[in-house]
């Protein structure tokens, strides 16, 4: 359960990021944030695991005030919330296990993470994280030899590694070929399905947004413009979002 | 390296497990090595406790560095520090000039691409030659030749300016990027004209970035041929360290840590310049 | 001089001293050619190479005159007295141990103080320049003074050498080191620190993976550099080789020398070779 009440965000330098967002978002639910570049979809989302401090307004995760974290509470509370970033943010040198492993580091003692000693069950966690986005093939192969959408999965695997409630994903997609860019978005459904994670992704692939969501947030200019459930989108809506300019159609 | 077998079944989890790479035998002969080299290392350096006036050297190089002699520091005579320092920059300046300039025969006739292999390898085991023996130990066999003078400090660092400039010089001949030579072929120049358009443009920034960066090396290197006589200012500073003058010690050090500083600043820029064009 | 986001562009110096040339093309179009700086390059590099010659008292007929000097040393220097050997072995093994030592003891502690400097990974600037500030003064110092230092600190023999090459190697690892976690991709570490993890944890989970093999090989460099310094860190009291190169030029003994010198060739070629084809594999 993801709360927003009234929540702003002012960065140092003046800009508005968010504008008095109101939103709740619940268990298991497949969430599209669509909207234009620098419209604040990367500010949302970041705000959610605290990357990104908000200025006003209360945000609640689970009951918990995401805002009076701070140190080891605010880690333990980043562990239940996987993040997938658009560029992978992979050790490209590292073998696709090795960088699934790494998310289980913040549980370990001091030694264990400075000699990189992983016990038998920790790896035999990270080949099923790997077996679940289909790639267990690959456990030994260096990331940079993968392609893109292999890439994503490891990244998507290391996440599912940590057992996260929610995964926050920030345009997932946009650094992929459309083949690979649905078989990473079925991942995430079935994922959302099956395991009853809540799933929130940033998109700019509109056609993507409507077929794998369940609900779509539109924001425009730090606002939220459009919240309801993807059948409901129209194209008066989207246009809305995209301020009135045209909105992209499948095959772009 | 996938060397898990290729069956039609899909692996279960437990046999990737077993499939993983075992390498802790290359880690504990990796470690075991070091450890071996270090032991042996450290048998032969033991800490003995301060020499006998250990520590009042130690007070005084402190004293002097916060408390240099300023009269020294700012004395415009053959004695004083920024003399000294000319002089040493000077020093650097003709001998990185010069080994540069010996360097590039040199780094032609090493480079395999250009001649016959055989011959490559020979210049360039002279070059490995010029570049092991320490600069100090050419100063002192240059002085019997040349007396105890700066002058003596720059044959000493045009000599071994050329051992690592060459090396530099050569992977910059070997990086060169073929294609244009083909391009001016095909457009029908002659060889003179190859070489003009299509290989100095492209070694020239490589070749001058090398010489600035040698040349950075090469005042710090002056600032120690003193020591055995060769100019610069070494011997000043190394009277004042045996006569224990700190304040003075503190003069000279300070002055040259400002120069290497300011040194270091302008190459890296002038080098920064030349590589983004 | 800072880019501010002024919108009127300054011209440098130069091209207000000497401006452009305005070439006019037949359609009436125009384009400012910048003046050549080469003119001015040249003047700067002729008046320092007269400057020096003046200073270090050039004179190249010195070297015509008693150039047979050199030759007469150098012939000596290539008839190695064998005989004189086994007194290279045990100062050669001082010199070898000093700067392995050395260069282990620089480059573990140059590890932090690199990544301290590092401003992708340490946000504070205050610390970041106080750090660069002393990494920056301890590489001014020339390592011969640093050794001269030990050596009366410390007393005479291979312990003061040791710290010598430490102090070197730390300041020239940490300085290389700290550009190349400049350049590493910060993705990874933006990773975990989302996934929980402390700035120590992601620092060594996600950057060190892709620093080691630089690091490794920056410490191999190291050590085949520190191998050649500390040959001559005898020659003001800090063991090593450097007292018997002292002893044989005071003696006029080229033939010992020479054997000195040879051996060190060797011992470097076979250290560089074997620090090469690690680094090879390394990336």
């Amino acid at each position: 359960m993801i709360e927003f009440q009234h929540v702003s965000k002012t960065y140092p330098n003046g800009v508005k990021g968010l504008k008095d967002v109101n939103l709740s978002i619940g268990q298991g639910e497949f969430v599209a944030i669509i909207g234009l570049s620098g419209a604040g979809k990367s500010t949302l989302i970041r705000t959610i695991n605290r990357m990104i401090d908000i200025t006003e307004g209360t945000l609640t995760v689970d009951g918990v005030d995401v805002m009076s974290l701070r140190g080891k509470a605010l880690r333990r509370f980043r562990r239940k919330i996987g993040m997938i970033f658009q560029s992978f943010n992979l050790i490209t040198r590292s073998t696709a296990l090795k960088n699934v492993l790494t998310s289980q580091v913040p549980d370990m003692n001091f030694f264990r993470v400075l000699l990189g000693i992983f016990t038998k069950e920790q790896k035999l966690r990270a080949l099923e994280a790997l077996d679940k986005v289909g790639i267990l093939d690959k456990a030994y192969t260096r990331c940079d030899q993968l392609s893109g959408g292999q890439q994503q999965r490891v990244a998507l695997a290391r996440t599912l590694n940590q057992n996260p409630t929610i995964i926050l994903a920030d345009e997932p997609v946009a650094a992929l070929d459309p083949v690979t860019a649905h078989q990473v978005m079925s991942d995430f459904k079935r994922i959302n399905e099956e395991m009853n994670i809540s799933v929130l992704i940033n998109i700019h692939h509109v056609d993507l947004a409507l077929k794998y969501a369940t609900r779509v947030i539109g924001i425009r200019a730090g606002e939220i413009v459009y919240d309801g459930p993807t059948a409901n989108v129209t194209q008066e809506i989207l246009d809305s979002i995209y301020n009135g300019a045209s909105v992209p159609q499948a095959g772009e | 390296m996938e060397n898990q077998k290729k069956s039609d079944r899909p692996m279960t989890i437990q046999e990737a497990y077993e499939a993983r790479p075992r390498l802790w035998w290359l880690y504990t002969l990796v470690v075991l090595i070091v450890a071996a080299l270090l032991g042996w290392s450290g048998s032969a350096v033991v800490f003995k406790g301060f020499a006998t006036k250990g520590v009042e050297v130690a007070k005084g190089v402190w004293n002097g560095l916060t408390h240099p002699d300023t009269a020294l520091l700012f004395n415009l005579t053959t004695d004083g520090v920024p003399y000294q320092l000319m002089q040493t920059v000077a020093i650097a300046v003709l001998g990185t000039l010069i080994g540069g300039i010996l360097a590039i025969p040199f780094s032609f006739l090493a480079s395999d691409k250009i001649v016959p292999g055989w011959v490559a390898f020979l210049f360039r085991a002279f070059i490995l030659l010029i570049r092991t023996i320490p600069s100090l130990v050419w100063a002192l066999v240059w002085i019997r030749v040349t007396g105890p003078n700066a002058f003596c400090g720059v044959v000493t660092q045009s000599i071994c300016s050329i051992g690592m400039i060459s090396k530099m010089y050569i992977t910059a001949i070997e990086d060169v990027d073929t294609r244009i030579l083909e391009s001016l072929d095909a457009s029908g120049c002659t060889a003179f004209q190859k070489i003009r358009y299509g290989l100095l443009p492209q070694i020239i920034p490589n070749f001058i970035s090398t010489v600035i960066y040698r040349f950075d090396i090469n005042v710090k290197d002056a600032t120690t041929l003193g020591i055995v006589g060769a100019g610069g200012i070494g011997a000043a500073l190394i009277q004042c360290i045996n006569s224990s003058r700190w304040s003075m010690v503190g003069a000279y050090l300070c002055g040259m840590v400002v120069l290497m500083l300011l040194i270091e600043w302008f190459s890296t820029k002038i080098r920064k310049r030349l590589t983004r064009g | 001089m800072k880019k501010k986001a002024s919108a009127e562009y300054r011209a440098p110096l130069f091209d207000r001293i000497f401006p452009p040339k305005t070439i006019t093309l037949p359609n009436g179009h125009t384009v400012q050619q910048p003046r050549s700086r080469q003119p001015l390059i040249w003047i700067c590099v002729v008046a320092a190479v007269w400057a020096s010659v003046l200073l270090t008292g050039f004179d190249i007929s010195i070297l015509i005159k008693r150039g047979h000097q050199f030759t007469v040393i150098l012939e000596q220097l290539f008839q190695p007295d064998w005989s004189f050997m086994p007194k290279v072995i045990s100062p050669l093994f001082d010199t070898i141990k000093m700067s392995i030592l050395g260069s282990v003891l620089g480059a573990t502690l140059a590890l932090p103080f690199a990544v301290v400097s590092s401003t992708n990974v340490n946000r504070s600037g205050v610390t970041v320049a106080l750090c660069r500030f002393l990494l920056n003064l301890v590489r001014t110092l020339p390592t011969l003074v640093i050794a001269k230092f030990a050596a009366l600190i410390f007393g005479l023999g291979t312990f003061a050498g040791t710290m010598a090459i430490t102090v070197f190697t730390f300041g020239v690892v940490a300085k290389m080191l700290y550009e190349a976690i400049e350049t590493i991709d910060m993705g990874a570490f933006e990773a975990m620190e989302s996934a929980g993890g402390s700035k120590f944890q992601s620092f060594w989970s996600a950057c060190m993976p892709q620093i080691l093999p630089t690091y490794l090989s920056y410490c191999l460099y190291s050590l085949e550099m520190n191998i050649r310094a500390a040959a001559i860190l005898g020659y003001v009291g800090a063991g090593g080789l450097g007292i018997i190169i002292n002893e044989r030029v005071g003696w006029r003994d080229y033939h010992g020398l020479g054997t000195l010198l040879l051996t060190l060739f060797i011992v470097v070629l076979v250290i560089e070779n074997t620090s090469e084809y690690l680094r090879k594999k390394l990336s």
